[in-house]
Order: structure tokens, then C-alpha cells, then sequence
């Protein structure tokens, strides 16, 4: 099947924008980092704009989809929900930083933004699982969808935190390599499991696995050692997270056929 | 409960490809698009001991549709006489339901940037004619009617065939209501369990 790019780019970064703000909260709960909480919650929201506008141009007839609320058990429905819950959640976090409001409204906020966006990059990809399509209907999809934007989503907060110089929490590195593992092992299961290994080899184990997962934990690891060189060591870590993400998704759209087609000899 | 579906027997199809032609003047389908596609399987087998069907494949008219499940705006849905169906004025083009169709039999209208597929011809039997393609069946191989109408010619044709020659396709838990009859002596059933 044909990489559908939209959908691809819609999944992708509004997952790195849900573990964006999953990274704001730690910082947030953990009261560190405070001069990167404004500028990060903006490009989250920004990034989480930009996927959900991508997810548009899918449709052929966005004037028509608040027929979606009709039938709020699809998919689509469910995505779009989350997707406008965070957008929510994040507008009044920024309102209530700059209006310098209490740390307990402010922790309320970002707590629900980051649940909100964790579960939209799981919820996105269980989506796709369906019966009729065998390599899908696998709870390691929705698994691989989560956890390929992980390392994504911190590597963005440090990239903003590294470009404002702000001294970062030493725990973030240590996420980072956490992440980056997260996101090779989920996306290497899925290889395994969905039965497709076809194409595997670049967008699976390159892309996603090296690329995507053990690089940004490589990069994690060295932020740790040189916090000096933030910036730099961030800023790769979300372009490979961000390629491997990308890989990902474009492995579950090449590797699919129905069901049907098993059954027939010619 | 009404189950409207098309049953064929394949023991009698010729492989002339009249239904899928039938079914494209009738519902004015386009260049490349199918509702109804015939699909040669086979052949098979080592000389002289070969065989070959041809299997025509459209809405399987399923108990649990998928597809139905799956749309987000209710435009893929299932009308009072039990018929999957899809308004296209309430279709946003999302394609889920081409992709969660287990065969493939959706379609769609690059012109009206939606998704159709087979209607069992209801302009036609609603006026109490038969689908195109059963009326233009040359070999008498495809029966309309009412699965729960024991008087229908779909259920009048099920109940003719021999016993264990009624195939349907790959059921992943949807349920396909079209049924095809294949007795072994014509060829041996490969297009599903």
C-alpha cells in the first residue's frame, strides 16, 4: 500500500508534541528547568498544530468531518478529541505561565497534557488495527507508535531548552537513553511479530532500530557526560528520532495487504 | 431479519466477465474502478490434471461490517433492509474503510473524492428488478434474494447445492453473507477457509 504521508506526518508529530509535553511535566513537577517551560510548551503546541493540520489534508472532504461527531466511536473521532484536549490543556499551561499562577494549577495543566498526548500517540496507532489487515492487527503497532516518538519528544524539550541555555535537569540525558531503547525495542518487536518483514531491513532496522532508537540513546549518553554541548547532541537526537518515527510509519504502510490477498493463487 | 446478498455458483460461471461489465454500464463505474471484479483463480494443477474458476468479487454484505465500524461519519452504513451502503454526501474521504475492508471490493470516485462500492444494484430492485449483474448472467450463475427467505432465488440456490460445496470468503470475524457454490469435481475451493 502506498505510504500515506498525511497520516504519517499527523501521527508522528503530534506524538513528539504528547512526549514533549510528557518532558514539561517532569521538569514541572520536578521544579527545574523553569526558563524552558514557556518556550518548549509553545513549540509543543506549534508541532501538535502542524500534525493535526497535516491529518486535514488526508481528508478529501474536511467540510464535511463535523459529521465525526456522530459517531464518536472511531478512530478518528477519538484522535481528534485528544488532539483539541491537548491543544486545550497546553493553551492554559502557557496562559498560566506567563500569568506566573500557582505551581499547582500550572503542574494540574501540563499533568493533563501530557496524558492526554501520551495516549494519542498510542491511540493513533491502534487505530490502525484491523482485521483485515493481518501485519496491523497487532497490539505491538500502537506499542511501536508510542514508543518511536518518545526519544522524539525529549530530544525536542532539550533541543528548546539547549537554544535558551538553560541548565538542563540531569535526569533528561538519562530519559533520553531511556527512550531511544524504548523506541528500538518497540519498533524491532513489531518487525517481529506483525509477520511483514519485507522492506524491514532499511525502514525497521536502519532507520528506525539504529537511526531512530540507539543513536538518540547514544546521544543521551554523551548529553550526560558533556551537558556543555546540549544544543548539538539534542538537536541530532531529534532528527534521527524524528527519521526513525517517520520510518516507522512508513514500514506499516508498504509491508500491508488484506487479508484476501492470501487466498488467491493468481 | 432481511439479509439481501448475491449468492453464484461457480459451477456454472463461464469466466465471461459480463457481470463485471454489467455492474460498470449499469452504475456508471470508472475507467479502472470495479464494484464487481472477476478474478481467475488458477490455473492450477500439472497437465492433464489442471483446473481453474473464476471468482467474482464484490460487497460481501457482512453480518459484522468493518467497514461500517471503522467510518468516522456514519457515510458507510447499513440501511432498513439490512444493506451496507455508503452515502457519499456524508463521506470525508478518509479511505479507513477501504482499508478495513477484509476484500478489497471498495472503490473509489476519483471525481467526487469519495468512496462507493456495490449497492446490490438498489435502483433497480427496489423497483423489483434484479441486480445488473445477475440479469446480465449468461450462465445463469448468480441468484439475488433474501438469505432468510426461503423463497428467494439466493436461498433456493444454497439449498440446491451440494453439500460442501457452499464457500465463503476469508471470514475474519465480519461475517461474509455472499456465498459461492464450488463443487470439487469442477475445481477445489483456494479463495478462503
Amino acid at each position: 500500500m502506498a505510504i500515506q504521508w498525511s497520516l504519517v506526518l499527523f501521527t508522528a508529530l503530534t506524538g513528539l508534541a504528547g512526549w514533549m509535553f510528557a518532558a514539561i511535566a517532569v521538569s514541572e513537577f520536578k521544579g527545574t528547568m523553569k526558563d524552558a517551560a514557556f518556550p518548549a510548551g509553545l513549540v509543543a503546541l506549534i508541532v501538535l498544530i502542524v500534525g493535526g493540520c497535516c491529518s486535514v489534508t488526508h481528508l478529501s472532504h474536511p467540510d464535511r468531518m463535523l459529521g465525526a461527531l456522530g459517531h464518536p466511536t472511531s478512530g478518528i473521532f477519538t484522535e481528534a478529541v485528544l488532539v483539541g484536549l491537548v491543544a486545550i490543556c497546553a493553551i492554559v499551561y502557557l496562559i498560566l505561565l506567563k500569568r506566573d499562577a500557582s505551581a499547582g494549577a500550572r503542574k494540574a495543566c501540563v499533568a493533563l497534557a501530557a496524558v492526554f498526548g501520551i495516549a494519542l500517540s498510542f491511540l493513533a496507532g491502534s487505530s490502525y488495527m484491523m482485521s483485515s489487515r493481518p501485519s496491523w492487527n497487532t497490539f505491538a503497532l500502537p506499542l511501536g507508535y508510542m514508543g518511536t516518538v518518545i526519544p522524539a519528544g525529549i530530544a525536542a524539550y532539550l533541543a528548546v531548552a539547549g537554544a535558551k541555555k538553560v541548565e538542563v535537569d540531569g535526569i533528561f540525558p538519562t530519559l533520553l537513553m531511556v527512550g531511544g531503547i524504548i523506541a528500538a525495542l518497540t519498533a524491532a518487536i513489531y518487525a517481529a511479530v506483525s509477520g511483514t518483514m519485507a522492506d524491514s531491513v532499511l525502514y525497521i532496522w536502519v532507520m528506525a532500530v539504529a537511526i531512530g532508537g540507539l543513536l538518540p540513546a547514544v546521544l543521551g549518553y554523551l548529553a550526560k557526560k558533556k551537558p556543555a554541548s546540549m544544543l548539538t547532541y539534542a538537536s541530532v537526537a531529534l532528527i534521527c528520532a524524528v527519521v526513525g518515527s517517520v520510518a516507522f510509519r512508513c514500514f506499516m504502510w508498504v509491508s500491508t495487504t488484506s487479508i484476501d490477498n492470501f487466498f488467491h493463487t493468481i | 431479519m432481511t439479509r439481501n446478498c448475491i449468492v453464484v455458483d461457480l459451477n456454472r460461471c463461464i469466466g465471461c466477465f459480463a457481470c463485471e461489465i454489467a455492474c460498470k454500464t449499469e452504475n456508471d463505474i470508472a475507467l479502472g474502478e470495479h464494484w464487481c471484479k472477476v478474478i481467475t483463480e488458477g490455473p492450477t494443477g500439472t497437465f492433464p490434471d489442471i483446473e481453474e474458476y473464476w471468482l467474482p468479487t464484490m460487497c460481501q454484505q457482512c453480518k459484522d461490517a468493518p467497514c461500517v465500524n471503522v467510518c468516522p461519519t456514519g457515510a458507510s452504513y447499513r440501511s432498513d433492509d439490512n444493506v451496507v451502503l455508503v452515502d457519499k454526501s456524508k463521506c470525508i474521504g478518509c479511505k479507513y474503510c477501504l482499508m478495513a475492508c477484509p476484500y478489497g471490493v471498495r472503490s473509489w470516485n476519483a471525481e467526487l473524492k469519495c468512496v462507493e462500492k456495490c449497492t446490490l444494484c438498489s435502483q433497480l430492485t427496489a423497483v423489483g428488478e434484479k441486480p445488473a449483474c445477475v440479469a446480465a448472467c449468461c450462465g445463469e450463475a448468480r441468484f439475488y434474494g433474501d438469505l432468510d427467505d426461503p423463497s428467494s432465488d439466493a436461498s433456493k440456490a444454497l439449498a440446491a447445492a451440494k453439500s460442501g460445496s457452499v464457500h465463503r470468503l476469508t471470514d475474519v470475524g465480519n461475517g461474509p453473507s455472499t456465498a459461492y457454490i464450488l463443487d470439487s469435481s469442477i475445481a477445489t475451493w483456494k479463495s478462503g477457509d
